[in-house]
């Protein structure tokens, strides 16, 4: 029990829940992303997909997961940030970083909340957005990405999503106490490729639906 | 060469504070930073004002006292050196030099630029040490020591205890200084018996004092005067791991 409670009242605790849950998001990923690659093939093939991943009786729960996941990374970070503003009442009149920050690690609140904003978004308008028909899903993606504006949209979140990871994924490895003379920057490039890999294959969706196929509305 | 100084003076710890400008001549560029606000102190003094408050003793760089946020980065521009190891020549003719207290709200600000750290002892007394029986001294070969963990333990007690890590995280996180205190003792056999202890009671004391949390912003690594590694905060991290893994409690 006090173990417990050492995990969920400590800074390290709290960072520990944040980066194992960060984890499971990137596994996440790597299924929706795959998933998505559906899209590619077709239109059959990706509401053939659609079709076995919506007979799942196990979906719901999985999804309620998925939910309590991402709510948990969310909070967490968000009031762990929140300690950190009072942590500093009084700012700097000049502050320099000194080479220690990235791009990604200095915007992690505000991708977070672009994500966050993102998701509502997302979720509203594919999973209950009006299909043109009840089995075609494929048909509502292309609705909204083969629009430029929308397009656009999910091309500025992946950039974001992307500017997440690439200091999420290390920062999480760290938080575990993985660390190594020599295997530390391959776990960093790694990181940074995994994010990159991400960002670039969800923002391709969006290109190829509005470019190729609808003609850029 | 000229130079104008912003320096942060404030009355007291309530006192409302404020950047104000003084013009120094620098007689020598060969002179500390912490030699010219000496020198602008005696013209102060001379014209019945009041000095400007700032924290040093050893000025070698070895005491941790010397504070300071130079130009937006604590100890200044110089990698490696802390402030008291700044130098004039480090500066052009004509530079406006900023210089403010370390920000932080366990660093409360006694006067001008001398901040309270005293945060960083309390957390010490919570567990930054080894208990040892007194008595004759132990045979210097009785307990052996690899010579790695020897240098990864002697790297993390360079730690002067100055408090720039906190001063340069934008979270205003001590996990460097934490990490640092916990790794030279987690690498020796003489620390040991108190291992889970020390970094349970030490993380603790740490949050209450009011740090914040560690996003690995490495933002305490490229300040350190003593170039204490983020290595020490992953160390620190796996220790508190294990301490929950085996502790009873
Ligand atoms: C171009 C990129 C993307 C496309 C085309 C896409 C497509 C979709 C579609 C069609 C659904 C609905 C699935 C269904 O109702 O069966 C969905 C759900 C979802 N997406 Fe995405 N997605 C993309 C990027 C992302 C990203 C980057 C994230 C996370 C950061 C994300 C998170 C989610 C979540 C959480 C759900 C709800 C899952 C569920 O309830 O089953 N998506 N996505
Ligand atoms: S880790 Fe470095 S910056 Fe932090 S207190 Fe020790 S010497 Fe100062
Ligand atoms: S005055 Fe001692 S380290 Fe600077």
């Amino acid at each position: 029990m006090e173990t417990l409670a050492r995990l969920v009242t400590s800074s390290i605790g709290r960072k520990l829940l944040v980066a194992a849950v960060g984890f499971l998001l990137c596994g996440f990923l790597m299924t929706h992303l795959a998933g998505n690659m559906f899209l590619f093939v077709g239109e059959k093939a990706f509401n053939t997909y659609a079709r076995v991943l919506e007979s799942n009786p196990f979906l719901l729960p999985i999804e309620l997961a998925l939910l309590g996941v991402i709510l948990l990374h969310a909070v967490v970070a968000l009031y762990l940030n929140l300690t950190s503003l009072a942590a500093r009442p009084v700012g700097y009149a000049m502050k320099r970083s000194r080479g220690g920050r990235t791009w990604g690690s200095a915007t992690m609140v505000y991708t977070a909340v672009l994500i966050g904003v993102f998701l509502v978004i997302h979720v509203k308008t594919f999973k209950y957005g009006v299909r043109p028909s009840p089995e075609d899903l494929y048909g509502l993606v292309m609705s909204y990405l083969q629009d430029w504006r929308w397009a656009l949209f999910y091309a500025v979140v992946m950039a974001g999503l992307g500017l997440h990871l690439s200091h999420g994924a290390w920062s999480a490895t760290q938080t575990f106490g993985i660390d190594h003379p020599k295997y530390t920057p391959l776990i960093k490039g790694a990181g940074l490729a995994f994010a990159v890999v991400v960002a670039a294959v969800f923002t391709a969706i969006p290109i190829w639906a509005c470019w190729f196929l609808g003609g850029a509305r | 060469m000229k130079v104008t100084l912003r320096v942060w003076r404030q009355t007291g710890p309530d006192g409302p504070g404020r950047l104000v400008s003084y013009e120094a001549e620098v007689p020598s560029t060969d002179m500390s930073f912490l030699e010219l606000l000496d020198t602008v102190n005696e013209g102060l003094i001379a014209k019945g004002e009041d000095a400007i408050a700032f924290d040093h003793d050893c000025r070698e760089g070895i005491c941790g006292m010397c504070s300071q946020v130079i130009d937006g980065q604590p100890h200044g521009p110089d990698k490696a050196a802390a402030t008291c190891q700044l130098h004039m020549r480090r500066f052009k003719d004509g530079d406006v030099i900023t210089a403010e207290p370390f920000r932080a709200k366990a660093f409360p600000v006694v006067k001008d630029l001398v901040v309270d750290r005293s945060a960083l002892d309390r957390v010490m007394t919570c567990g930054g040490f080894v208990s040892v029986n007194t008595g004759a001294a132990v045979d210097a070969n009785a307990v052996l020591v690899p010579k790695d963990d020897a240098e990864k333990a002697m790297d993390a007690a360079a730690c002067i205890g100055c408090g720039a890590c906190v001063a340069a995280c934008p979270n205003a996180a001590a996990m460097l200084f934490v990490g640092a205190k916990v790794s030279q003792f987690a690498l020796l056999p003489q620390g040991a018996p108190e291992r889970v202890r020390r970094v349970l009671s030490m993380r603790k004391a740490m949050d209450k004092e009011g740090f914040g949390h560690c996003s690995n912003e490495a933002e305490c690594e490229a300040v350190c005067p003593k170039e204490v590694k983020i290595s020490n905060i992953a160390r620190l991290n796996r220790e508190f791991i294990r301490a929950l893994a085996v502790s009873d409690g």
